[in-house]
C-alpha cells in the first residue's frame, strides 16, 4: 500500500465570524496577511451576507508548512463577535480546540473539550474611545499575540491598510492593534506558533484571492479590453481590472448591462484586441446570444463566469458549481465553445492564461468557470519565474505543444493572421484541415470582410444552401476536434495509484479538498485514483477512458442538486458514477468527501465478499 | 489617391425590394465615405438584425453584422478597443428603438466618437409588417389587426434629452441632403444619432410622396446648441424638420480612455515582461 505521509507541523485552522460590518472579513484579511508574509502558505475561506449590513460573515484562514490544498474540515481555532456566529460554528470546532469570544455579547456553552478565552472586545473599544467597528483590528491584535507575530508586523499591515484615511485612523488603529495584544497577554493562554516575518516570502509569493488570479492572468496572457457590468461574486475582477488596465495600456468600459458588456468584446476581437467580459450565472444567460454570435463570427472571447449558488437571484454570495449546464449547453443551434474549470488559486491564473491562448487560436469564445469559493478565497501563490514566459505569434500548429501555460512554461499566444498572398484573395472563413482560418485586424488593406452571424461562405457571404451549412458546421467543429486530440497530448490530469479500484471525479475548485480526502482515505488503507479536468468542454476522451479503464467505481462529487458533470461524463462515457453532491452554498469539505469514498470501499468490499 | 465608388462596394448583392428606401441611405453612404476620402480598411461597420441591418454586407469595408439590438454596443467596443477606425453602427426603427433602445442612452452618455445611422421605415420589415415603436396610431399591421393602440415614440426628442452629441434627421428621398449630414456625422467627435425616414414600398406606412410633402429643412436661423428648441422642433409633426438639430462637443468615451492610461505612459515603456513584473509585484 502506498500511502503518502500526511503529517505536518504547523497545519492549523482559524475562523472569525461575526455580523457583517463588524469588520470580521477585514480582521480576517489583515491576519492572513500577516501569516502570508511568513515562511508559511496561507489559505482563507470567506463567506458573507448579500445584505450590506447585517447578517452572518465569517472568514476561514488556514496555514500550514506546506502547499495547502483545501480550507480544511475542522477548526482549530474560533474567534467570535456575537452570539450568532458562536452558535453557527461551534460545531465546526475540533475536540481540543480554542474559543476566543467577546464576553459582552457571546454567552459560551461549557465543555470539557474547548478551551475558552474571553477578551472583552465591546469594552475595550469603548474604553479606549476607538468606537464599535475597532472591535476587529483589537482582535487582530489578540491573534497577533496567541501566534507570537511581531507586532511591528503589526503595525505596518495596519499602516498600508488604513494610510489612504488619513494619520488619525492609522494612530487609532495602531492603538487598537496594541490594546488587543496586551489583551492577549492578559489571557494567559501560552502562545502555540511563531508566526515569524520571512523577508523572502514577499519576494516569492502574492497573496492574491481567485478573481485577482484571474485578473492577473488575463494582463499576463494580453488582455487589453474588457468590459463588464457588476455581479456578485464576479465583481472583484472587473474592480481589479478596471485599476489595473490603464496601467497596462489597455481599456476597461463599465457597461449598463451585460448583454451590452459581451456586444462590446465581440467589436473590441472584432478590432483585434485580446478581450474579456466576467459575470455570474445571471449574467452569463443573458449573453447567450453574442456568445452565440462569437462562436459564428470566429472571434476569441474569453467570458469568466464565477459561479453563485440558486437559480434566480438564489444564493448570490455563496458558492456553487450549478452552470455547467449552461455553459455547455446553453446555447440556440449549435455552436462550439470551449469551457475551463481552474481548480485553485494558482490555477485561475494560468488557466486564464490558457483560456486566451485556446481562444486565440482556436478563434472560439471560451466560457471560464470559477465559483464564488475560489473566487473570493485568498491563496499564497508563487509569483510566475519571467524567464519562462515566451510571447508568440500563432505557431504553426501547436503540434506538439498543447498550450497548458504552467509555472514551468508560460506561452502567450496570439490569433492567425493572413500573408499577403493569403490578402490577395482573402477568405477568411477559408475551409482549413484544422477548421482554423486567418483572421484579418481591422486597417490591413485587402483584409476587409463581412462577419455576420448568418450562415456564410468563406467569403463571409450569406448562403443558406444545405452543401454550405453542412460543410460551415463541420469547420467550426473541427476546430474542437483539433483541440480535443491535442489535449490528449496534455500531462495526465489524475492522480493516485494505478491499482485504485475506486475512481474519484471532480471539476473546479473542490480539487483540493478531493485531494487530501484522497490522502486520509490512503491512510486508512483505501486506494483511490482522482481525475479533475480543466478542460471540460471538449474533454480529452482517450485520456479519460484510460481514467476509467480499471475502476470498479467511480465517484463524480460536485456542489449542486442536480449533479451536472455527472451527468455529462454518463452521456460522453456510458458509465453509471456514484453522484456527491453538496447544495448548501458552501464548499464541500475533505471529511465530507472521505465519508463517501469510504462507504464505496464499505460497499466495494462487501461485494468482494459476496462474490467470494 | 482618388477612390471610385466602386471601391466602397462589396460582392454581395442587396437583397431590398426594388424602390427601398434603404438604397438611397446606401448610395448617401457611400458617397460620403468618398467625399471625405476614408480608406475602406478603416472603416468598421457594424449593423443589427432587419432589413436595415443588412447595410453592412453591402460595403466593403471591416463589416459585422451581429444580433438584433446590439449594433451600437457592439460598434462601441470597436471603436473604444482601435480609435483609429471610423466606425458606423446602423439598424432600424425595431432593432434601435425597440430591443436594443436602452443602449442608446448608455453610449450617449458616454459619447463614444461612433455615427449611428437609425434607419426608420416605422415598420418591422424583414419579419414582413409586423408594428414597431414608430409605427402610426391606428395602421394597421399582422400584429395590430384592429389597429395600433399606442401612440408612435418620437425618437429624436428622445435622443436630445439622452445628451447625444450630434442629434439630426434625414431621410432617404432626399439623398444629397442625407449625404451632408452622413459627412457632418462622421466628422463629429462624439456619439452621432441620424435618424433617418425611409419608405418601406413592401409595408408601407407612409410613402415616399407623402414623406417629402411632410419634410422641411430646419430654420435657417435655428440655434443647434439650443436644446429646448431643438426638443421643440424635433417633436413637430407638420412639418418634420430635417437637419442638424442639436450639437454639442464633450470628452468622448476614447478620449477619457486615452486619458487614464497617460499617466501610466512611462512605467510601460519597458518591455512587456518589465510591465507585467511591476503589476504582479504589487500583489506580493
Ligand atoms: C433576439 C431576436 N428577436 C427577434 C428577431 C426577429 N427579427 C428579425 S428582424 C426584426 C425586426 C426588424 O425591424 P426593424 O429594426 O424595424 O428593421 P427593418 O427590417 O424594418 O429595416 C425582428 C423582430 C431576431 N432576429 N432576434
Amino acid at each position: 500500500m502506498s500511502s503518502r505521509p500526511f503529517r505536518s507541523d504547523v497545519n492549523f485552522v482559524v475562523r472569525i465570524g461575526g455580523e457583517a460590518g463588524d469588520g470580521v472579513i477585514s480582521c480576517g484579511e489583515l491576519f492572513a496577511q500577516a501569516a502570508a508574509r511568513t515562511e508559511y502558505h496561507v489559505f482563507t475561506y470567506i463567506t458573507y451576507p448579500s445584505e450590506i449590513r447585517g447578517g452572518f460573515s465569517m472568514v476561514q484562514i488556514r496555514i500550514r508548512d506546506w502547499t495547502i490544498y483545501s480550507m480544511g474540515s475542522r477548526v482549530d481555532y474560533l474567534v467570535v463577535f456575537n452570539q450568532e456566529s458562536y452558535d453557527k460554528t461551534i460545531s465546526g470546532l475540533r475536540e481540543g480546540g480554542m474559543v476566543i469570544y467577546d464576553p459582552d455579547t457571546v454567552t459560551p456553552e461549557p465543555s470539557e473539550t474547548t478551551r475558552f478565552f474571553a477578551v472583552p472586545l465591546t469594552k475595550l473599544a469603548r474604553e479606549s474611545g476607538i468606537s464599535g467597528p475597532g472591535k476587529n483590528v483589537i482582535a487582530l491584535g489578540a491573534l497577533g499575540h496567541l501566534f507570537d507575530i511581531d507586532p511591528v508586523v503589526l503595525k505596518k499591515l495596519i499602516r498600508d491598510r488604513f494610510r489612504h484615511k488619513g494619520d488619525a485612523v492609522v494612530e487609532r488603529n495602531i492603538k487598537a492593534v496594541e490594546t488587543g495584544y496586551e489583551a492577549g497577554k492578559a489571557c494567559g493562554w501560552g502562545q502555540r506558533f511563531r508566526l515569524k516575518a520571512d523577508p523572502d516570502a514577499k519576494a516569492s509569493y502574492m497573496m492574491l484571492s481567485g478573481n485577482e488570479a484571474v485578473a492577473l492572468g488575463a494582463i499576463a496572457a494580453g488582455c487589453r479590453f474588457v468590459a463588464g457590468y457588476p455581479i456578485t461574486p464576479a465583481t472583484p475582477i472587473f474592480e481589479t481590472l478596471c485599476r489595473l488596465m490603464p496601467k497596462v495600456g489597455g481599456k476597461a468600459v463599465q457597461m449598463e448591462d451585460e448583454i451590452a458588456s459581451i456586444s462590446a468584446i465581440v467589436g473590441a476581437a472584432f478590432a483585434g484586441e485580446k478581450v474579456l467580459t466576467p459575470t455570474s450565472g445571471p449574467g452569463l444567460q443573458l449573453m447567450g446570444e453574442q456568445i452565440n454570435l462569437a462562436s459564428m463570427l470566429e472571434l476569441p472571447v474569453v467570458i469568466v463566469n464565477v459561479q453563485r449558488g440558486g437559480p434566480s437571484t438564489g444564493l448570490p454570495t455563496k458558492t456553487e458549481q450549478s452552470d455547467l449546464k449552461f455553459a455547455i449547453y446553453g446555447t440556440a443551434g449549435e455552436s462550439p465553445r470551449v469551457v475551463l474549470a481552474p481548480s485553485t488559486v494558482e490555477d485561475c491564473f494560468y488557466q486564464t492564461i490558457r483560456a486566451f491562448n485556446i481562444a486565440e487560436i482556436f478563434q472560439v469564445p471560451v466560457v471560464v468557470l470559477t465559483d464564488q469559493s475560489i473566487g473570493y478565497r485568498k491563496a499564497t501563490v508563487r509569483i510566475p519565474d519571467f524567464e519562462r514566459f515566451h510571447f508568440m505569434p500563432f505557431h504553426d500548429l501547436i503540434e506538439d505543444n498543447p498550450v497548458i501555460p504552467n509555472p514551468a512554461h508560460i506561452d502567450v499566444v496570439s490569433r492567425l493572421e493572413p500573408t499577403s498572398e493569403e490578402l490577395a484573395d482573402y477568405k477568411r472563413f477559408r475551409i482549413t484541415d484544422s477548421g482554423i482560418s486567418p483572421i484579418s485586424r481591422p486597417g490591413t488593406p485587402g483584409g476587409q470582410y463581412l462577419a455576420t452571424g448568418l450562415e456564410h461562405t468563406e467569403k463571409g457571404h450569406p448562403d443558406y444552401t444545405p452543401e454550405n451549412h453542412q460543410a460551415m458546421t463541420s469547420k467550426r467543429f473541427r476546430k474542437i476536434e483539433v483541440l480535443s486530440n491535442l489535449l490528449e497530448k496534455n500531462p495526465r490530469e489524475y492522480y493516485g495509484s494505478p491499482e485504485a479500484r475506486i475512481g474519484i471525479i471532480g471539476w473546479g475548485s473542490t480539487e483540493g479538498a478531493i485531494r487530501e480526502a484522497r490522502y486520509l482515505a490512503e491512510q486508512e488503507g483505501v486506494l483511490v485514483r482522482h481525475l479533475h479536468p480543466k478542460i471540460v468542454l471538449p474533454m480529452a476522451d482517450r485520456r479519460i477512458r484510460y481514467f476509467l479503464a480499471e475502476l470498479k467505481h467511480v465517484i463524480v462529487v460536485e456542489e449542486n442538486y442536480t449533479g451536472q458533470f455527472a451527468h455529462f461524463i454518463r452521456a460522453r462515457f456510458g458509465i453509471r458514477p456514484i453522484e456527491v453532491h453538496k447544495c448548501q452554498g458552501l464548499p464541500i469539505t475533505p471529511r465530507e468527501i472521505l465519508a463517501a469514498i469510504l462507504n464505496v470501499a464499505r460497499i466495494s468490499d462487501e461485494q468482494s465478499i459476496t462474490r467470494l | 489617391m482618388s477612390r471610385a465608388s466602386q471601391d466602397y462596394k462589396s460582392a454581395v448583392k442587396p437583397i431590398w425590394c426594388p424602390g427601398c428606401g434603404n438604397y438611397g441611405a446606401m448610395k448617401a453612404l457611400t458617397q460620403a465615405f468618398l467625399d471625405l476620402d476614408i480608406a475602406p480598411e478603416s472603416i468598421a461597420l457594424v449593423s443589427g438584425i432587419g432589413c436595415s441591418g443588412r447595410m453592412s454586407h453591402f460595403f466593403n469595408t471591416y463589416s459585422l453584422h451581429g444580433t438584433h439590438g446590439r449594433a451600437v454596443p457592439t460598434a462601441l467596443g470597436v471603436k473604444a478597443a482601435r480609435p483609429d477606425l471610423t466606425v458606423l453602427a446602423v439598424g432600424g426603427d425595431g432593432d434601435g428603438l425597440s430591443i436594443g433602445g436602452g443602449h442608446i442612452s448608455h453610449a450617449a452618455r458616454k459619447n463614444t466618437d461612433i455615427t449611428y445611422l437609425l434607419l426608420d421605415n416605422r415598420i418591422y420589415g424583414l419579419t414582413k409588417g409586423q408594428a414597431s415603436p414608430t409605427t402610426d396610431f391606428g395602421h394597421k399591421t399582422k400584429t395590430s389587426p384592429f389597429g395600433v393602440d399606442e401612440l408612435p415614440m418620437d425618437a429624436l426628442p428622445a435622443f436630445i434629452v439622452y445628451d447625444a452629441t450630434f442629434v439630426a434627421r434625414s431621410s432617404t428621398v432626399h439623398v444629397a441632403e442625407l449625404t451632408e449630414l452622413l459627412k457632418a456625422a462622421i466628422l463629429h467627435k462624439g456619439f452621432s444619432i441620424l435618424h433617418i425616414l425611409t419608405p418601406c414600398v413592401t409595408y408601407p406606412v407612409f410613402d415616399a410622396r407623402t414623406l417629402k410633402a411632410a419634410l422641411q429643412p430646419l430654420p435657417e436661423d435655428h440655434d443647434r446648441k439650443d436644446k429646448m428648441a431643438a426638443i421643440v422642433r424635433g417633436y413637430s409633426t407638420s412639418p418634420v424638420f430635417t437637419g442638424i438639430f442639436f450639437r454639442t462637443e464633450k470628452p468622448t468615451l476614447e478620449e477619457r480612455l486615452e486619458r487614464q492610461a497617460q499617466p501610466f505612459a512611462p512605467e510601460r515603456s519597458g518591455d512587456e515582461l518589465d510591465m507585467l513584473r511591476k503589476v504582479l509585484y504589487d500583489f506580493s
